[in-house]
């Protein structure tokens, strides 16, 4: 019967250190990024029964389990990857709405503007040269500015190029490391042990990996995570990693310069058939693809139409007029076109050829303007330096509805990109700021379930060691009890 | 009861926090400027018009030193035609005083003489410049249009600006509007005040449309040619026409050879030369009317439009600050709240 009260008592003295050592690790673990309290499971030990008595054995640590709810944690990493699309693509255009952003500086509307205006300045006095390096210096203006946005469109799309190709390593990196811990969770749990924290590893890494795609996980019959890309397809299978790659495709181009249009994710097993990137719709991959592939490159475009648009138009005007020069004419009055003077008539503005794609990038002015101010026509006649007509008719182009086969001018084209942006920017921002409540929502019922109360836990440790102390007090006793005995001898 | 724990606590402070603070930010950035549009995104639609505005501001502002370009010059060539007309008047009382067969030789020398120099004056006056340019040139403004015999050497062209969206005024009269005399008097009816040649330009560049690219690589294809004139009509004869200057100079003939039957005849010439020069002033006259009312245009656009901008762009103030002040208020609130609920735990309690 003694003996059976030290067995008892040890037994108890065992669960209640285990319970303190989880409730200390609770608390020493009360901040770590993803980790679920955990919480014993203890049971009475099997009693044994003694004639008509039955005699209790005292206690035994049945396992030491993390609190967690599959259903929260698949809540919260989906508003984990919705947030973070929103919350990026709100990042990407705000970047890309900067660049149109005239509201405080002078922008592509004014410029233009000024360009236009230049040359009714001109039509005032087509005489003066003055004017004419007025004219010059505005279309230069033009030319660095539509540069300028053409570079800056660039560098969004490099630096999105940059990042997506950067979460495609973390992704395989994410990936292998869930394969591993899958592995060895197996083996753990094969053998016994407890595979709380290493769960919650897994489970972190998979929350990292929502913030890229959306994903969609559930646990086969050994335990292991099957890792899905929702509408792309699986990244991890138990122990295997299907890896990705980034791929640029559909080069626009242009001599030496070079513009891919699209950037897409595949399978490194696929080899380029298929780009997964087509079909993610959320996540930070699901913002950066879209934000890329169609936005940016659909601003490209409109910019490139006006940039020819602006170049051919002002071309077919100004060739038809005559150079601000006294041209030699012969006893009947015509024209002698001496070749080595130059071109007297039929030069263009803007240099010539101009191919429709990059046309902002290598829009720029003639040979012969930039050579001579004189070049630069405002009269239909030759020889008639006060004729302003090729300077007005340039001038009311401003006006004219030119673009898009004949339904905008170039302030509306312009206008409705930026307005386009505006409107795209603004809406991902109210969805972000809304997809960040709905974040910080599951975060704090997760945390609810799952994370550790200081207050709960200075209950338990004193609880445990109060349990500890009469598991003490009852050995004692019966030490008492089995000197009693062993007096009586003597 | 829901379990509190240290991570969902501390997720509602920051929460709360960075969301106080975010709109605290956003006031005082409107706050810096008084501005509620900064970007595209804060108003998109707004933004357009803003920019939009903006733009007819600077066309404005072109058409109205457009404007007063043209005034000047306007002005200028007024004045050079009321010198005529007073040197025609001035011709014309000589001409009235000699037209009778009484006379007296010497006199008539002497008359001779003052038309000679009425002759001079008025080829003078024919090449003035403004600037660097001669008014009366057409589109030649570079060069001296009447010969000292009064030959014209100019375009028949007339030049014409734009001073308000779509609207088109001479600022020149070439030399043969205002110094030869027609057959007829059709001046009137090609008045410069007729439907500006540029109206056509609404539909002018036609785009010819072929699949790819949108511009086709050499032409534009105009309707008409940029502002082209119309034609001239009726064509008058050059011969029947006879030049102010070809008048004084038969005047002056006349008186040194004592042929008073050419001095009657040229009286009703003269007649028509001054209601010539009375007719171009009167256009002048009314196309500075036609320029100060596209300016006032301009200008009542010009306030409509601001106040118009200002209600989209404008932050407004007293709003501004209220809510400034009361986001502040909520932030240090959440913040001794939050000071209240981190700083606690039953770990200080137990010994």
């Amino acid at each position: 019967m003694g003996a059976d009260l030290f067995s008892i008592g040890r037994s108890s003295l065992r669960t209640s250190k285990k319970s303190l050592a989880t409730t200390s690790h609770n608390i020493a673990n009360a901040n770590t990024e993803g980790y679920s309290r955990q919480k014993i499971t203890a049971e009475t030990n099997t009693p044994i029964a003694s004639g008509k008595n039955v005699y209790g054995t005292g206690v035994n640590v049945r396992s030491v389990k993390r609190v967690h709810d599959k259903l929260v944690e698949k809540k919260l990493n989906d508003s984990i990857s919705d947030h973070n699309y929103n919350n990026e693509r709100t990042n990407q255009l705000s970047n890309v709405e900067e660049i149109f952003n005239e509201i405080n500086s002078d922008g592509m509307n004014k410029i233009l503007n000024r360009f236009f205006n230049s040359f009714r300045e001109l039509s005032n006095q087509p005489e003066n040269e003055v004017v004419r390096t007025l004219v010059r210096d505005n279309a230069n203006i033009v030319v660095k500015d539509f540069k300028r946005i053409s570079n800056s469109i660039t560098h969004v799309k490099e630096r999105i190029d940059t990042q997506i190709s950067g979460i495609v390593e973390d992704a395989n990196v994410l990936g292998a490391t869930i394969a591993d811990l899958n592995k060895e969770t197996t083996r753990i749990e094969n053998m016994g042990g407890e595979t709380g924290d290493l769960r919650d590893q897994r489970d972190e890494a998979v929350r990292q990996l929502s913030e890229s795609f959306d994903i969609n996980t559930y646990e086969d019959e050994k335990g292991q995570y099957v890792v899905n890309i929702v509408g792309g397809g699986s990244l991890v299978a138990g122990g295997a990693v299907n890896r990705l790659k980034l791929g640029k495709i559909g080069g626009d181009e242009v001599g030496s310069y070079k513009d891919e249009s699209r950037a897409e994710i595949y399978f490194e097993a696929g080899g380029n058939q298929t780009p997964i990137s087509a079909s993610i719709k959320s996540g930070k991959v699901g913002a950066l693809t879209q934000t890329r592939n169609d936005e940016v490159g659909l601003l490209r475009g409109q910019l490139d139409e006006m940039a020819h648009g602006l170049v051919h138009i002002t071309n077919a005007i100004h060739r038809k007029g005559y150079v601000n020069k006294s041209i030699p004419t012969d006893q009947n009055g015509n024209l002698i076109n001496d070749p080595g003077a130059g071109k007297i008539t039929g030069i263009n503005f803007f240099k010539e050829p101009l191919q429709l794609k990059q046309a902002s990038q290598f829009l720029d002015l003639s040979d012969e303007v930039k050579a001579d101010l004189n070049n630069i026509t405002t009269g239909l006649e030759p020889n008639s330096p006060g004729d302003n007509r090729i300077a007005i008719a340039i001038s009311k182009v401003q006006h004219e509805k030119v673009l898009g086969e004949g339904s905008k001018t170039f302030e509306e084209s312009y206008l409705q990109s930026i307005a386009k942006i505006g409107l795209a920017t603004s809406k991902s921002k109210v969805n972000s700021e809304q997809s960040r409540g709905i974040l910080a929502q599951a975060k704090s019922i997760k945390e609810r379930v799952s994370g550790v109360s200081i207050d709960e836990e200075a209950t338990n440790m004193v609880k445990y060691q109060q349990a500890y102390e009469a598991s003490a007090k009852m050995i004692r006793a019966a030490d008492e009890m089995f000197d009693s005995v062993l007096g009586m001898m003597r | 009861m829901a379990r509190v724990s240290e991570g969902s606590t501390i997720h509602a402070v920051n929460y709360s926090i960075a969301k106080t603070k975010e709109k605290l930010e956003n006031l005082q950035l409107q706050g810096s400027n008084l501005k509620k549009v900064q970007k595209p995104s804060d108003d998109p639609v707004g933004n357009m018009e803003i920019l939009s505005i903006r733009s007819k501001k600077i066309d404005g502002d072109q058409f109205t030193r457009n404007a007063s370009v043209a005034k000047a010059q306007l002005t200028f060539t007024e004045n050079a035609i009321e010198e005529l007309t007073e040197l025609m008047v001035k011709a014309k009382e000589l001409a009235i005083g000699q037209s009778s067969n009484i006379f007296d030789p010497a006199i008539r020398q002497s008359v001779a003489k003052e038309v000679s120099q009425l002759h001079n004056q008025s080829v003078g006056i024919a090449n003035r410049r403004l600037g660097n340019k001669y008014i009366f040139a057409g589109h030649k403004t570079l060069t001296k249009p009447f010969d000292s015999e009064g030959k014209y050497l100019g375009d028949e062209n007339q030049t014409k600006i734009e001073v308000g969206k779509d609207v088109f005024v001479p600022i020149t009269f070439n030399g043969k509007d205002v110094f030869f005399q027609k057959t007829d008097t059709t001046m009137s009816s090609r008045s410069p005040l007729d439907n500006s040649p540029f109206e056509h330009l609404e539909k002018k560049f036609e785009l010819q449309t072929e699949e790819e690219p949108h511009f086709k690589e050499n032409e534009v294809k105009f309707n008409r040619t940029p502002a082209s004139e119309a034609p001239f009509e009726p064509q008058v004869q050059e011969d029947l026409r006879t030049t102010m200057f070809g008048e004084l100079k038969r005047l002056e003939n006349a008186l040194l050879t004592n042929n008073h039957e050419i001095i009657q005849d040229i009286l009703p010439k003269f007649d028509k030369t001054i209601d010539r020069l009375v007719e171009v002033r009167t256009v002048i006259g009314s196309t500075i009317n036609k320029i100060d009312n596209a300016v006032n245009t301009i200008e009542k656009q010009n306030l409509t439009n601001e106040a118009y901008k200002s209600r989209i762009e404008d932050a407004d103030v007293a709003e501004l600050f209220t809510d400034l002040t009361r986001q502040q208020n909520v932030l240090n609130a959440t913040y001794k709240s939050s000071a209240q609920m981190m700083n606690n735990n039953l770990m200080k309690y137990i010994n």
